[in-house]
């Protein structure tokens, strides 16, 4: 049985995403923030799917700390139970933030939890993505079209904070990463790919922000999709066979995505920033 | 440079720590929880080339301080900075929350922030400029109902700094009173911040542009920063108004953006 690793998995696509997995009969470990959500999706999944193998974890993925405890956690589990090999990671929490605030590892908070958390999760599962020749997602957005990563000032410390741009800039670090990846590791058998989900009807826009954003966002999300709809994508690039080969979809299809933004080696420096601020020398570790 | 920051672990003593290390200024950073304080030194060392020493404190401990200022010394740390940050508040009114809370309140923001300021100009070269960043609040300018507590220590923070300001004017130090309004730093101050809807948001201020702007008029020798220009008239209204009208018109305000909101809640520190 194929085992996924699903993060923000409690409600919108990453919930919708795992009830999809379930459907096609995957093993699935989902990660929420915290662990009255936890429960709840996980006790709702097992309602629906009596005979599956769900499990769940916790934890605030912009702490960084956090990361390491939920993939401490997780390896000990892929131990246990898949030889520690896993076949589908997929990095779908994501936030917006009205302010500029920041973690306690003094990151801005939508960088960390929309780009650092997936790279450095990411960096602790490569083993059991080896280990199961696994793919790697990433909940990407049609936003990241047109922006450009300002490597000066990526946290917005010098700049005025804007809560899109700084969204912008997140989900373009994504395609960014899911390249870098390829880049690196498409020899090894793995693969990323970043999902466009659309404009997708959930609850993003009014966790822990204010004013305008939960006022623009109650008028956007009336026009989103259900989630069950991007969710088909996610599952489409967990099972397709052969594994697809392209970098970024959208409604089950390759699309195109901003090529513009990947020049000047970006895909390189953001993954050599990123591994700086994780405190990672070697992403990934060896091979096997 | 040196510089010295109390509370370094919160929202606002990380925006600032931040701010001095874009700067190029070497940090010693205190707060009360060292794994907070230690996570944060590791995140920002990997951000800035500056030299970053940790240690816990609680503030209100004098042996602690004594042994924060000693270390100090033994390092051969010479302070040219101090940026007075530690500082905490309970949400409620005075006879609903507990007296020890309120006492804490006390504690905390004017007997720790008196013990570190005198140690760091005690143990500070006189020989070069000193420069103090005292953090105080745009509630230390009105009698803040439901919020008293918090608005009078705020309040002492501000008369003493502008004192000191004077007294030490002439032996090389200068001493600025930051007066922020709302800051976006905890999920409670965010609470607070939409809970007052419009002029909540209007008196809310960008952290790391209060941060900067903090360091620009601390290191020219201002005394007092308050940041945003909504701020900055309801500043002015507030010198206007007789304190026993103003008094009234804020508890109506508070009485309204407090509503629902749990008594005793951790609100900053």
């Amino acid at each position: 049985m194929q085992t996924a690793v699903i993060t923000g998995a409690t409600s919108g696509i990453g919930y919708a995403t795992a009830d999809a997995l379930l459907k096609k009969g995957f093993h699935v470990l989902i990660i929420g923030r915290t662990m009255h959500n936890t429960l709840q999706a996980l006790s709702s999944l097992r309602e629906a799917y009596p005979h599956a193998s769900i499990n769940g974890f916790y934890g605030d993925l912009m702490q960084q700390d956090e990361v390491h405890r939920v993939a401490d956690e997780i390896i000990a589990y892929l131990q246990t139970h898949t030889e520690g090999a896993l076949s589908v990671l997929i990095n779908n929490a994501g936030a917006v933030r009205t302010w500029y605030t920041t973690t306690l590892d003094g990151i801005e908070q939508q960088f960390a939890l929309n780009h650092l958390a997936g790279f450095l999760l990411t960096h602790r599962l490569m083993r059991s993505l080896r280990l199961g020749h696994g793919r790697m997602i990433l909940t990407s957005s049609a936003s990241h079209k047109h922006c450009r990563i300002r490597f000066d000032d990526i946290m917005y410390q010098r700049r005025r904070y804007s809560c899109l741009g700084a969204y912008k800039q997140t989900k373009l670090c994504n395609v960014l990463f899911a390249e870098e990846y390829n880049r690196r590791f498409a020899s090894e058998g793995l693969r990323a790919y970043a999902v466009d989900p659309g404009l997708v009807n959930t609850e993003i826009g009014f966790k822990q922000t204010g004013g305008l954003v939960k006022l623009v966002w109650a008028l956007r999300k009336a026009q989103g999709v259900p989630a069950e709809k991007s969710a088909r994508t996610f599952a489409m690039l967990a099972t397709a066979q052969p594994a697809e080969t392209n970098l970024y979809y959208y409604d089950c299809k390759p699309v195109a995505y901003d090529r513009h933004a990947f020049s000047g080696d970006a895909p390189q420096l953001l993954f050599d920033l990123s591994q700086r601020l994780c405190g990672i020398t070697t992403f990934g570790g060896e091979r096997l | 440079m040196n510089a010295l920051i109390t509370g370094a672990s919160g929202g606002l003593g990380r925006a600032l720590a931040i701010e001095a290390a874009s700067r190029g200024i070497d940090l010693v950073l205190t707060d009360i929880d060292a794994q907070r304080l230690n996570i944060f030194r590791q995140g920002l060392l990997r951000q800035y080339a500056v030299r970053i020493e940790v240690f816990p404190c609680n503030l209100t401990n004098s042996a602690d301080v004594a042994d924060l200022f000693s270390w100090i010394q033994q390092q051969q740390i010479h302070l040219n900075m101090l940026c007075n940050v530690a500082g905490i508040d309970f949400e409620g009114d005075f006879l609903s929350m507990d007296c020890e809370q309120t006492i804490d309140i006390v504690r905390v923001n004017i007997e720790g922030s008196m013990r570190v300021l005198h140690g760091a100009l005690r143990h500070r070269d006189p020989r070069n400029r000193f420069t103090v960043i005292m953090v105080s609040s745009l509630a230390s300018l009105y009698p803040i109902p439901l919020k008293a507590t918090y608005a009078a220590s705020k309040r002492f923070l501000l008369d003493l700094s502008l004192s000191l300001a004077q007294e030490l004017g002439n032996q090389n130090v200068s001493i600025l009173s930051l007066c922020p309004g709302g800051l976006p730093t905890t999920p409670g101050a965010l609470q607070g911040i939409n809970a007052q809807g419009f002029w909540g948001r209007v008196t809310t201020n960008s952290l790391p542009a209060v941060a900067r702007n903090t360091f620009k008029r601390a290191l020219k020798g201002k005394h007092i920063y308050i940041p945003g220009v909504v701020n900055r008239v309801f500043s002015l209204c507030g010198n206007l108004i007789p304190r026993t009208l103003l008094a009234r018109l804020l508890y109506l305000r508070w009485s309204q953006a407090r509503q629902g909101r749990p008594v005793g809640e951790k609100l900053i520190g």
